[in-house]
């Protein structure tokens, strides 16, 4: 038999013997300060000032971590051991279970743990006897716990709370805030029981079928994707992956992988599924014969990541596959006009004008496009996807928390302006204005110019993008693949649809001499682009690297002009040699902490999540901004409306907190939060009115009036 | 260079992001083979313990659940009565330069000497690759491996998931109940548990 493992064991154990209900005659000592070991303050508090008998009294342990440090929820995940509490209670006394608050995901490397930082309670319920004699009571308790930054420190502790007997009692104020968070944080029970399914790969669990997927527009209604998962009963799902949603018809159904150290299909497994500090407690049973009746389980057997039985009802919640595929494509179609993805389009377009009376040329050209675009978006989507699915949190725009990406795109964009600039030809005749084209190479430049397209559109998050990417993340693989085939679809439409609509060709102007000097003018934006993607990396990085890369720069434009003196052989080794170099020694990318260091004279603070819990426990209200370096869309927002002086002004008439959370370089607590509202990337604009009312999401593009009217409905 | 070229180039930066591969340990599978570097700056391969029953410790000095099974004596007891019945106990260190638990071959001969402990080779894997391929997720972790390859057994030392040294004469010890019913040639009863202690400084 498979011993019970203390995690199994009942959270609490009460030592009677410890205790006693003798009157202490002493005079009541002045309470003992917090116990200090290492990297956390405990201490055993109660809610109330007095016991009072008959009735129950609330204690907990009060634990306040230092700063990046944790310990355990009841299931520590992958790695780290729970908090155990064994109360000491006098006789008649006894002890009801911790109450966990819902914890927080704590990824460390590739492992994902449970637990709790900053400040938290764990409460415990105590059951006064009617019969009380003593004048005052002992309540003793004895915790240990493991702490963690990334190494871990086991700790425990010895406390003792004395407490007046008395007919009534009043909340204690220095706990009651600490205790009503902790309250907030309990996940409520589900009104019905779950039920699940085992396949060799994957577990499926059912939700009770009152459970509402969430479609309203509302968040925090109703259950569904963009909800935490939170496995309480360990060795059972995988820890680190996020379930897939399905709507099976017949309620909302979440599949997981299963955990590396399942071995038996348990009777009973508890989980949570949580939004911000709302949660849902369910417990959920094998299904037997008589929940057979229902339909078919959904789920055929595989991995979740492989995500697939084709001809299953897969309907995702809201906003609804079909409205997301349309966003995806308005979404991409809006990308073309971003400054960086214009000049590319551009050479789409001005082979188009060469072909303007071959309608047979157009055609195949903008099919090539189209396909080089597509594929290259569900390219990037796949390896997101993967990457999500073995533990990785990240977003839209992923690619652009790598320094080493931002360097391949400032190289690529500054050779392309070379090459606009007409310092570079490339090859003589592929992609270039003004040029016959042969038909296989114009086949093929077809094709990577869509790449090309997709790869300088990676930095521009359009709006409508965030919304339909939001969904496709939550989706199964297949309907996630085509939000993203949709959104370049989207984005290639223009130069397909000069194929196949009618007339819109002969709109084209006429070929001549202005092309090469229009191109000429194209190398602009593109070196503006290498400017505002420099300060990025610069960002991610240091000067100093940013200064290497600088120089590098011109190490490829003084490469380019030996090649076009025929020096060719050093003018190859000097282009090798100053691409490959910035790719292959990319620096670490700065700690947060640093640029935050920068940010210290703002007016705005740095947002932690711990943070904008607190400030909402206050009740303040708070204005959030997630951005990045790399999205121009967070910049101009910025620029144009958070900064105004109306804007600033109406902050402090109000007194919001402007808490503003930086996704330069990847950061899982951000992430978790953006997709908390459904988002995969940034900007997201949430403004929390005073005393905890409901969240308002701003739109992705601001104007200072919009957010001025705003803050000043809260 | 031509424009495919650079795009190529491009597109193989995005392409080749590395993806965390999923752990290919198995029970009842061959194990999977490795080739690591020992504190003698020797190579040490799996195979070159072919027909002998192998156990795979990962391990981190600092880590207190490592010295908790070392204060106690449990592992070198352990180590002892296996490698005296020819089993060869493989200690492998999977931590990352600069982080907790990464040593130089001269510190770790001196913390093993320091414990006493009887390990048969204590392995560098410092870019992590075998952990990963195994799945190792904390110190310490355990692996048996039978004289033909095939991995038996997967998880903690023993039952009682603590830090404290008291607890592990009440504990029951996985590994030395799997390597008895291995040596016995009995199924392994529980071949798969759950590891407990640090994570593994990747």
């Amino acid at each position: 038999m498979r011993p019970l493992l203390p995690s199994l064991m009942l959270p609490v154990l009460l030592l009677g013997l410890l205790a006693t209900a003798a009157p202490e005659h002493s005079l009541a000592q002045a309470e003992p300060p917090a116990l200090r070991t290492d990297h956390l303050y405990s201490r055993l508090v109660a809610e109330d000032q007095a016991i009072v008998p008959g009735e129950s009294l609330r204690v907990g342990l009060w634990l306040r971590h230092d700063p990046e440090w944790h310990t355990y929820w009841r299931n520590p995940g992958d790695s780290g051991l729970p908090t155990r509490i064994e109360l000491g209670l006098p006789p008649g006394f006894t002890a009801g279970p911790v109450q966990w608050p819902i914890p927080e995901r704590l990824p460390v490397g590739p492992l994902v743990n449970f637990g709790y930082s900053h400040t938290i309670v764990l409460p415990i319920d105590i059951a006064v006897p009617a019969q009380l004699d003593a004048e005052r009571v002992t309540i003793r308790a004895h915790a240990d716990w493991l702490v963690c930054r990334v190494e871990c420190i086991p700790g425990e502790g010895e406390y003792s709370l004395v407490l007046p007997v008395a007919k009534e009692a009043t909340g204690d104020p220095r706990w009651v805030a600490d205790f009503a968070r902790a309250d907030r944080l309990q996940p409520e029970p589900a009104a019905g029981e779950a039920t699940m399914s085992f396949t060799d790969e994957t577990v499926e669990i059912r939700l009770p079928s009152h459970v509402v997927g969430a479609s309203g527009p509302e968040p925090g209604m109703s259950i569904g994707p963009g909800w935490v998962f939170f496995p309480a009963t360990p060795d059972v799902v995988s820890n680190t992956a996020e379930p897939r949603w399905l709507d099976t018809g017949n309620g909302l159904a979440l599949v997981l992988p299963k955990n590396d150290y399942f071995v038996t299909e348990p009777a009973r497994f508890e989980f949570l599924l949580a939004r911000g500090e709302t949660g849902t407690h369910f417990e959920a049973r094998p299904v037997t014969a008589a929940d057979g009746a229902g339909p078919a389980p959904v789920e055929a057997a595989g991995s979740a990541a492989d995500a697939g039985a084709p001809g299953a009802p897969r309907l995702p919640a809201a906003p609804g596959i079909l409205l997301a595929l349309g966003l995806a494509v308005l979404g991409g179609l809006a990308l073309n006009l971003m400054p960086c993805v214009f000049p590319v389009l551009f050479l789409k377009a001005a082979g188009a004008i060469e072909a303007a009376d071959d309608r047979g040329r157009l055609r195949r050209q903008g099919l090539f496009y189209t396909a080089g675009v597509v594929l290259s978006f569900v390219a990037v989507a796949a390896v997101l996807l993967a990457l999500r699915a073995s533990g990785e949190a990240l977003g839209w725009g992923f690619q652009l928390q790598s320094p080493v990406f931002v360097a391949a795109l400032v190289l690529l964009f500054f050779v392309l302006a070379m090459n606009f600039a007409g310092l570079l030809e490339f090859g003589g005749r592929l992609a270039g204005a003004g040029q016959g084209l042969t038909q296989g190479s114009s086949d093929r430049a077809a094709f990577f110019t869509g790449v090309l397209a997709c790869l300088v559109a990676s930095p521009c998050t359009a709006p409508f993008m965030g919304v339909a990417l939001g969904v496709a993340i939550t989706l199964s693989a297949p309907a996630a693949l085509a939000i993203f085939a949709a959104l370049g679809l989207g984005l290639a439409l223009p130069i397909l649809a000069l194929g196949w609509v009618p007339g819109l060709a002969r709109l084209l102007p006429r070929p001549g001499p202005w092309m090469q000097t229009f191109r000429q003018l194209l190398a602009f934006p593109l070196l503006l682009t290498v400017a505002w993607l420099m300060w990025v990396y610069g960002e991610q990085t240091s000067a100093r690297a940013m200064s290497w890369l600088l120089a590098a720069l011109v190490g490829v434009a003084f490469g380019l002009w030996l090649l076009r003196i025929h020096w060719r052989w050093p003018g190859y080794a000097l282009l090798a040699l100053c691409i490959a170099l910035p790719l292959l020694r990319a620096p670490a990318p700065s700690a947060p902490a640093d640029r935050a260091a920068g940010e210290a004279a703002a007016m705005h603070e740095r947002w932690t999540p711990a943070r904008l819990a607190e400030l909402r426990a206050a009740g303040e209200p708070v204005l959030v901004n997630m951005t990045a370096a790399w999205c121009i869309t967070c910049l101009a927002n910025e620029r144009v409306a958070l900064s105004s002086g109306a804007v600033r002004d109406a902050l402090r008439a109000r007194g919001v907190h402007y808490l503003k959370g930086d996704w330069t370089s990847r950061d899982a607590e951000i992430t978790a939060y953006l997709e908390s509202f459904g988002r995969s990337g940034v900007p997201l604009y949430v403004l929390y009115p005073a005393d905890g009312g409901e969240p308002v999401v701003l739109p992705q593009l601001l104007t200072a009036e919009m957010v001025r009217q705003a803050i000043e409905q809260i | 260079m031509t424009f495919q070229k650079t795009l190529g180039l491009a597109l193989a930066l995005v392409l080749t992001a590395p993806l965390a591969p999923a752990s290919a340990a198995e029970i009842g599978a061959a194990a999977p083979a490795f080739t690591l570097t020992d504190i003698d700056g020797q190579s040490r391969s799996l195979e070159d313990f072919a027909g002998q029953t192998v156990v795979l410790e990962w391990t981190n000095h600092e880590c207190p659940f490592v010295k908790k099974h070392y204060n106690g004596g449990n592992m070198q007891r352990q180590q002892a009565e296996a490698t005296g019945k020819g089993i060869a106990w493989l200690v492998i260190n999977s931590s990352a330069p600069g982080k907790q638990g990464h040593v130089t071959p001269e510190q770790a001969r001196a913390i093993q000497a320091d414990w006493e402990a009887g390990q048969s080779a204590y392995l560098f894997d410092t870019d992590g690759e075998v952990g990963r391929a195994y799945g190792a997720k904390t110190t310490p972790h355990m692996y048996i491996i039978d004289a033909d390859g095939v991995l038996r057994y997967n998880g903690a030392i023993d039952s009682i998931q603590s830090a404290d040294v008291a607890d592990i004469e009440k504990a029951e010890q996985f590994v030395e109940i799997a390597l008895a019913e291995l040596a016995a040639s009995e199924p392994v009863s529980q071949p798969l548990t759950r590891p407990y202690g640090c994570s593994v400084k990747y």
